[in-house]
């Protein structure tokens, strides 16, 4: 199918889209990669009036490392991410989670901050900024604000920006000391989806044990969450097989798992239990090299 | 695809059936229903406006009223059509007297077809869920409002 008819109009910058979407409200869609948005618009599933193009805004695209941060902005493509030497020096779970993204075209196209404000139950990088208590810088018309990773996804496919908002970076405090991370998926075999998908961040003190970690989890519920359950367990731990494996036991505390024709909700439960497990295995021994 | 769960409701179980038969109640509380017309005996049809997120579809539906046994039983019967897609949704409701207010357990099946079944496949428990939640926390804020009012 085709999409149905809509206006389209170029955004010459984050203020002329603000102005755009107070103008056009409800009937407007902002345009970034169209990843998600053009093959919803195809099927129909979504007819915005209005496209509002933000690709082109040059200034809402690039990795910086300030003041002990990393500052991604929301229109970074998957490639730009996933091919980034800063990234892979200082923190290689964004390059690594990126791999695991779509298809090539998908990657070279689609953006953080298209995907993010999408919402997918199913996609990768809320995995990865809630292992990295990341935070989302949102603009809208009255200025702007800043939202946790852990509070931003509200719902299946909502999250909390507003009407009228535009999220326009993801920051995070550049991991420090002896830093293991991973992102371990399970890639529904047609889609590529994360059947379950599972970020891992986190540092060793000096005698080897858990000093902090960060443990990200996408596909088993209608939201992305962050396993708190692990994160506890491990703090303080030896790290060996049986903390990791009495850590990962966790991965699907108190959640409702989706059930769909590729896997029941008490298999999602298990499967979040063992990528749970794989991403720690790969984290820990990642971590003081 | 089958659901099923149960919702506690402060209001009494008199006052909560007569809300569930109360066409104007539940035009508030079936989500996105635009508008409620009577058609015959326990019988509606129906304009809603149902999405998760942004991906909206614009049902015409028919809403059954079936079973009607006050105060204790019913069931409800949403037939819509969409251009993405149907939707025949059965609910069986059963209330019972809980601490002065009302337990209501739920069970039904929700079919799906077109291409919201074949695309959407993966969200579907997802959203009936969801649903169904805000149908029932609907009818919370619906009774409580009728019995301090």
């Amino acid at each position: 199918m085709i999409p149905a008819q809509f206006d389209y109009i170029a955004a010459k910058s984050l203020d002329d889209a603000l102005s755009l979407l107070a103008k056009h409200k409800d009937d407007a869609k902002l345009l970034a990669g169209g990843h998600s948005l053009i093959p919803a618009m195809k099927l129909r599933l979504m007819q915005p009036g209005v496209l509002i193009d933000i690709s082109k805004i040059k200034d809402l695209s690039y990795i910086r490392e300030e003041g002990g941060h990393v500052r991604i902005g929301a229109l970074t493509t998957h490639y730009q991410i996933e091919s980034s030497d800063l990234l892979r020096r200082i923190c290689p779970l964004l390059p690594e989670t990126a791999t695991h993204l779509g298809d090539v075209q998908v990657r070279n196209r689609g953006t953080i901050g298209g995907s993010l404000a999408h919402a997918d139950p199913a996609a990768d990088w809320p995995a990865a900024i809630l292992a990295l208590d990341a935070e989302l810088v949102v603009a809208g018309g009255k200025g702007e604000r800043v939202i946790k990773a852990e509070d931003f996804f509200v719902e299946l496919l909502t999250t909390a920006l507003k009407p009228g908002e535009i999220l326009r970076e993801i920051r995070f405090a550049v991991p420090k000391g002896k830093v293991g991370q991973s992102y371990a998926k399970f890639r529904h075999p047609a889609s590529g989806f994360a059947v379950v998908g599972v970020a891992v961040s986190l540092t060793k003190d000096g005698s080897g044990k858990c000093q902090s970690a960060g443990v990200g989890v996408t596909g088993v519920s209608a939201k992305p969450y962050k396993a708190k359950g692990v994160e506890n367990a491990l703090k303080g731990s030896a790290l060996d097989g049986k903390s990791l494996s009495a850590a990962a036991a966790h991965a699907a505390d108190g959640v409702e798992a989706n059930a769909d024709l590729f896997a029941s909700a008490e298999y999602r439960k298990h499967l979040a239990e063992a990528y749970t497990r794989r991403a720690l295995d790969a984290a820990v021994s990642r971590a003081g090299k | 695809m089958k659901i099923e769960g149960s919702h506690t409701l402060q209001s009494a179980r008199d006052s909560v059936f007569a809300a569930l038969t109360d066409p104007n109640v539940l035009q508030k509380c079936i989500p996105g229903c635009e508008e409620l017309e009577k058609t015959g005996d326990n019988q509606y049809k129906a304009r809603l406006s149902a999405g998760v997120g942004t991906i909206k579809a614009v049902f015409t539906a028919t809403v059954f009223m079936e079973e009607v046994r006050p105060p204790s039983h019913y069931k409800l019967v949403v037939e819509g059509k969409a251009q993405p897609g149907f939707v025949k949704g059965t609910g069986s409701l059963d209330l019972e007297e809980q601490d002065g207010g009302t337990l209501i357990k739920y069970t039904g099946e929700v079919n799906v077809g077109g291409m919201l079944a074949s695309v959407g496949q993966r969200m579907l428990q997802a959203t009936a869920s969801m649903l169904a939640g805000r149908f029932f926390s609907a009818l919370a804020a619906e009774t409580k409002a009728k019995a301090i009012g």
